[in-house]
């Protein structure tokens, strides 16, 4: 008797913990979980989108030709995000970190400039496309100044190796605030009293950051590269707004072939396959960086 | 720290002084060319004379067809809300039940959860496309609240759990034998203690969806009555980019108020940032 009341709880509660978390999974599920799914099923058939038309099976078909490339116009886009995702991500990186340095004590000075550094996150990328185009395209604003100084303009968004050096400039501009942020919180945990005691025993400025501040901040290290890969791979408003891929596919990132490109010419199971592959680049990339950062954790917590 | 000589103190604030001037040099270019006419902006872009200064091209701005200010922003906003709305409402019973049990089925549901966080959303809208298709959402706000809101639940869903799980059981526990039920202790015990992170995940979510460019351009669709800020600025803007006539002015109506509620709201934002980072 008691243990037929203590299952009927059990399962009441049961039943009540189920609901309390329907909604999150129902919505959760319903556009999340689902449309992995979808894509990864549509990335195995050939599939225009149109509704009347059923998916054709064609197994590996389009993550072959993802990987032969016969017509020459993926990898140029897979170059294009990678260097994204590397440069960027060192570049973002330094200069937040370096920033982060110079800006670590809290004055009202270096509040107001921090709020200037971060600022450009929140704007829409599209919008600081938009306004970077206006400003170094071949009429923009910097060279228009040039020209009327007398020099000759500079095309850095006409040609295809500046225009990439144009993008992930812009992007760096607009980004590294946020692991900015991330760093002062960082450190603002590495601890003081390790730092004055270093100093005391004689180590330089450089040596301080190297033996004591760098490793403390390695869990740190750790999320901002991680966070700035993650969404450095999937970089596409702004190049929309800065290049629109150009000149002719220069600046093509991987997003931008799956939604501009191949979505937009209704190729749905190509558009799924170059997505799935990216979530498990990213999610591949990810998990790597999170186990090799794992020792220099360890290291931080020797010294933290 | 104590050893800083006012030289290299100066030489830091210099160096901090000019990188700020560079942040804000393109913020300037584009507030003063926004009251130029073309001919100007392209004989001086960073000057300006007071005698041929006009708003003319901001109130045309204002006027486009393309980019209804005013309802975009109120588009805008509406997505703000209800997307947060959907996704804190969602989130707050599912985390504290995944919080409170910690049978093996409950930890699974929150590894389910999380592995979304991995899942870029930009990436999974073409299949998601279908689905909205299939429920008949597609091209209406409703579908796009739902996709935005599903796309945040993961990280909301994380932190949220995170930080309950530090609130202390007891007082779960005191109230249940006060006679109140799960609800009640959810809504009236547990919900208020949430409040700094809650509006962390306001904050990152409300910025997440005040700049999507990409699900209403494709949800909603490019014929759609309903136009975004990011989606005004994109029909108004992609076709005319070297009309800076056009460019400057709808670029500043699009800034604007996000800048004042950034310059307003600064350090919440940038607390709730690494609040949310450490958490995460």
């Amino acid at each position: 008797m008691a243990r037929t009341t203590t299952t009927r709880r059990g399962l009441l509660s049961g039943l009540a913990n189920g609901l309390m978390t329907l909604p999150a999974a129902a919505v959760y599920t319903g556009l999340t979980v689902v449309p992995v799914g979808y894509a990864v099923y549509y990335s195995f058939t050939q599939y225009n989108g149109i509704p009347s038309q059923a998916p054709t099976w064609v197994g590996w078909e389009n993550y072959a030709r993802i990987i032969a490339d016969p017509i020459g116009d993926l990898r140029p886009a897979a170059w294009v995000t990678l260097v994204i995702a590397v440069v960027g991500a060192f570049l973002v990186n330094g200069a937040a970190l370096g920033i982060a340095m110079l800006l670590r004590r809290t004055t009202a000075f270096n509040t107001f400039a921090r709020a200037v550094m971060f600022y450009p996150h929140v704007l829409s990328a599209l919008i600081v496309g938009f306004l970077w185009q206006a400003i170094l395209g071949p009429q923009g604003a910097l060279n228009n100044l040039l020209e009327h100084a007398g020099r000759s303009t500079l095309p850095f968004l006409a040609d295809p190796d500046w225009a990439l050096v144009t993008l992930v400039g812009v992007i760096v501009w607009a980004q590294f605030g946020v692991q900015l942020v991330l760093y002062l919180a960082g450190l603002q945990a590495v601890s003081p009293e390790l730092q004055e005691a270093a100093r005391l025993d004689g180590a330089n400025g450089p040596q301080v950051f190297r033996h004591v501040t760098w490793p403390a901040l390695a869990p740190t290290v750790t999320v901002t590269i991680v966070t700035s890969i993650l969404s450095l791979l999937k970089v596409y408003d702004v190049v929309l707004g800065l290049t629109n891929g150009g000149p002719g596919d220069a600046t093509q990132t991987w997003a931008y072939e799956i939604l501009a490109v191949s979505f937009a010419n209704n190729k749905v199971g190509l558009a799924c396959a170059q997505a799935v592959l990216l979530v498990v680049v990213a999610g591949i990339l990810s998990f790597t960086i999170i186990a090799l950062r794992r020792r220099a954790e360890e290291g931080a917590e020797a010294v933290g | 720290m104590t050893r800083t000589t006012p030289i290299r103190t100066a030489l830091r604030v210099g160096l901090v002084a000019v990188l700020s001037i560079a942040m804000l040099v393109p913020m300037y270019i584009m507030v003063v060319n926004a009251f130029k006419p073309q001919q100007e902006i392209l004989l001086s872009p960073l000057g300006f004379d007071l005698a041929t200064l006009t708003t003319d091209h901001i109130a045309a701005a204002w006027q486009n067809t393309s980019f209804p200010v005013v309802e975009g922003y109120a588009v805008t906003l509406f997505l703000v809300l209800a997307c947060n709305a959907v996704a804190i409402g969602a989130s707050v019973p599912a985390a504290y039940t995944i919080a409170r049990t910690p049978t093996p089925l409950f930890r699974f549901l929150l590894f389910f959860f999380v592995a979304g966080m991995f899942v870029p959303a930009q990436i999974i809208l073409v299949p998601a496309i279908f689905v909205l298709k299939a429920l008949g959402l597609m091209g209406t706000l409703a579908g796009l609240v739902l996709f935005m809101s599903s796309t945040m639940i993961p990280f909301t869903l994380f932190i949220f759990s995170g930080y309950i799980r530090m609130l202390p059981r007891s007082l779960d526990e005191a109230a249940s034998i006060d006679g109140a039920g799960r609800q009640r202790i959810l809504w009236t015990i547990v919900f208020p203690l949430m409040r700094p992170i809650v509006a962390t995940a306001f904050i990152l979510n409300a910025l997440s969806a005040w700049n999507d460019f990409v699900s209403p351009q494709l949800i909603l669709g490019p014929g759609s009555q309903f136009r975004t800020i990011t989606t005004g600025v994109y029909a108004a803007v992609s076709t005319y980019t070297t009309n800076y006539e056009i460019v400057f002015p709808t670029l500043l109506l699009a800034v604007v108020p996000i800048l004042l509620i950034f310059v307003i709201m600064q350090r919440h934002i940038m607390g709730g940032l690494s609040a949310g980072a450490v958490k995460g």
